[in-house]
């Protein structure tokens, strides 16, 4: 073994710019191929009018198109429209943490397109009577981007931006709308839903960027429109981050249901020997050309799209070692508030890294401590990092049993997959 | 009613287990593991008394099955 496993890989965030692209025809990322950000003449000549709807209405109609989040856990977005608490009025929370780092397709919407972010957080706003609509966001240039486009309209009087920070898991709804309510970034012991009491106790409506974005194009589409792309079942688009083993990286909408063979032919992937889909908190699969990419075909796969990341790892590169490198980012990314995820995370990096550097019984300690930490948290952080490890050992059994007998599989550790150069979570 | 752990306040002292040994065990850094299910009503008195033992009040008896 020539390689080492701690090598610094570049992240999304380094790269001047991400390209963007489309399978079929662009909805959230129209007119990108033209502009680097869409201004807000350019937004509406694209676009058209911003449709107001009522909260019934809106309910109705993204539970016909069956919308769901695209922060991470795909929840129905009509569900917390219904499931908000009416007595108190409500506050609207448009997550763009993007603590997911190989994902960049949030940041890509509000650095380029944040009209439509906006959009969407006054469509949301005014159906549900909101006081406040406020968009978090980690990255500077997504924050510049958007007070940029709400300097060039008057009609976004309840939207504003707050710059929050925090280690991956400061992302998790439950965790920001603590923050907002003047508390630290990390998720409360108990598990109450923000549409029951979010920022400050009032009922919060949060949402994923892509999915408040979705909620403009659907409300000015209508549910007729909407439905003329993507999946019968699944109607719509969906934005991936592309990257890893390809010749074209980038972030992409795809009609949802399109085939990942499509989808890894359009992006240059050349002979990939494994993908990860969803992200650091998704699922190792066999880069199969006939899985359908929608949630569906997604979860009779064995995945979850989570957040919309599609990495992958090339048959000249060691898959384990990459898992490795995450596992041990994660681990360091607890919040270190939850005893099994502060000492199990550790230990299931540790067994990884047994687990490449040969040494026997490493694959059993790992399964055992990856079902050890699962479900035992405050948060999902532990259950993410869980699927991870383990969705890794159960593809890359040849892999393992290559490093079990011969101390290696003879491939380098390029670094693939993105790790900030973070240090541990501040507890 | 069921048992709950606020995992943001276990310790992981392993009172809980001691009283009720047969639905709550210990992973190996001592923090509780607690068996599926319903508590049933022969465990509920020493499930209360679990409930009030833990020092670091991490564990609740919910009528709520659900969760978030």
């Amino acid at each position: 073994m020539t390689a080492t496993l701690h090598r610094p890989a570049a992240t999304p965030t380094s790269r001047p710019t991400v390209p963007a692209w489309t399978i079929g025809a662009p909805r959230l990322l129209a007119g990108l191929d033209r502009n680097a950000v869409v201004d807000y003449t350019t937004h509406l000549q694209l676009h058209g009018p911003l449709h107001h709807t009522d909260r019934a209405r809106l309910t109705d109609t993204v539970d016909q198109v069956g919308l769901r989040g695209r922060g991470g856990a795909g929840f129905p977005f009509a569900q917390k429209l219904r499931s908000l608490r009416t007595e108190s009025r409500p506050v609207v929370v448009v997550n763009g943490s993007e603590s997911e780092p190989a994902s960049f397709k949030d940041r890509l919407l509000m650095r380029r397109a944040p009209h439509l972010v906006i959009d969407g957080a006054l469509v949301v706003a005014r159906a549900i009577n909101a006081a406040d609509a406020i968009i978090t966001v980690h990255d500077a240039i997504a924050e510049q981007a958007l007070r940029a486009a709400l300097a060039q309209r008057s009609d976004a009087g309840p939207v504003r931006i707050e710059r929050s920070t925090g280690p991956f898991a400061a992302g998790e709804v439950r965790a920001l709308a603590r923050f907002l309510s003047g508390g630290p970034a990390l998720a409360p012991g108990r598990r109450v839903l923000p549409t029951e009491a979010g920022v400050n106790n009032a009922p919060t409506l949060a949402g994923n960027v892509e999915t408040i974005a979705q909620v403009a194009v659907l409300t000015r589409l209508g549910v007729g429109r909407f439905r003329e792309t993507g999946a019968r079942t699944e109607p719509g688009t969906i934005l991936l981050t592309i990257g890893g083993a390809v010749t074209r990286p980038g972030v992409v909408e795809i009609p949802i249901g399109t085939p990942l063979g499509i989808v890894l032919a359009a992006a240059g992937a050349s002979d990939p020997q494994a993908v990860l889909i969803g992200g650091y908190h998704g699922s190792w699969l066999a880069p199969l050309p006939d899985i359908t990419l929608s949630h569906d075909g997604l979860h009779s796969a064995g995945g979850t799209f989570g957040a919309g990341v599609v990495m992958l790892i090339g048959s000249h590169a060691c898959a384990l070692g990459e898992v490795a490198r995450v596992t041990a980012w994660l681990a360091a990314q607890s919040a270190q508030q939850c005893g099994p995820c502060r000492f199990g995370l550790p230990a299931l990096a540790a067994d990884v890294q047994a687990i490449w550097s040969g040494a026997p019984h490493g694959v059993d300690a790992a399964l055992r401590h990856a079902r050890m930490v699962d479900g035992r948290g405050a948060c999902a952080h532990p259950d993410g990092t869980a699927r991870f490890v383990a969705s890794a050992l159960h593809l890359l059994q040849d892999e393992t049993a290559a490093h079990l007998q011969h101390g290696g599989c003879g491939r380098p550790v390029v670094g693939v997959l993105p790790v900030p150069a973070t240090t541990a979570a501040q507890a | 009613m069921k048992l709950d752990i606020d995992w943001t306040r276990c310790d992981g002292h392993g009172l809980c287990s001691a009283v009720l040994p047969d639905r709550i065990a210990r992973d190996e850094w001592g923090f509780p593991i607690i068996a599926g299910g319903a508590v049933t009503d022969s465990e509920l008195r020493a499930a209360r008394r679990a409930v009030g033992i833990c020092p670091a009040l991490a564990l609740r008896l919910s009528a709520d099955p659900t969760h978030a």
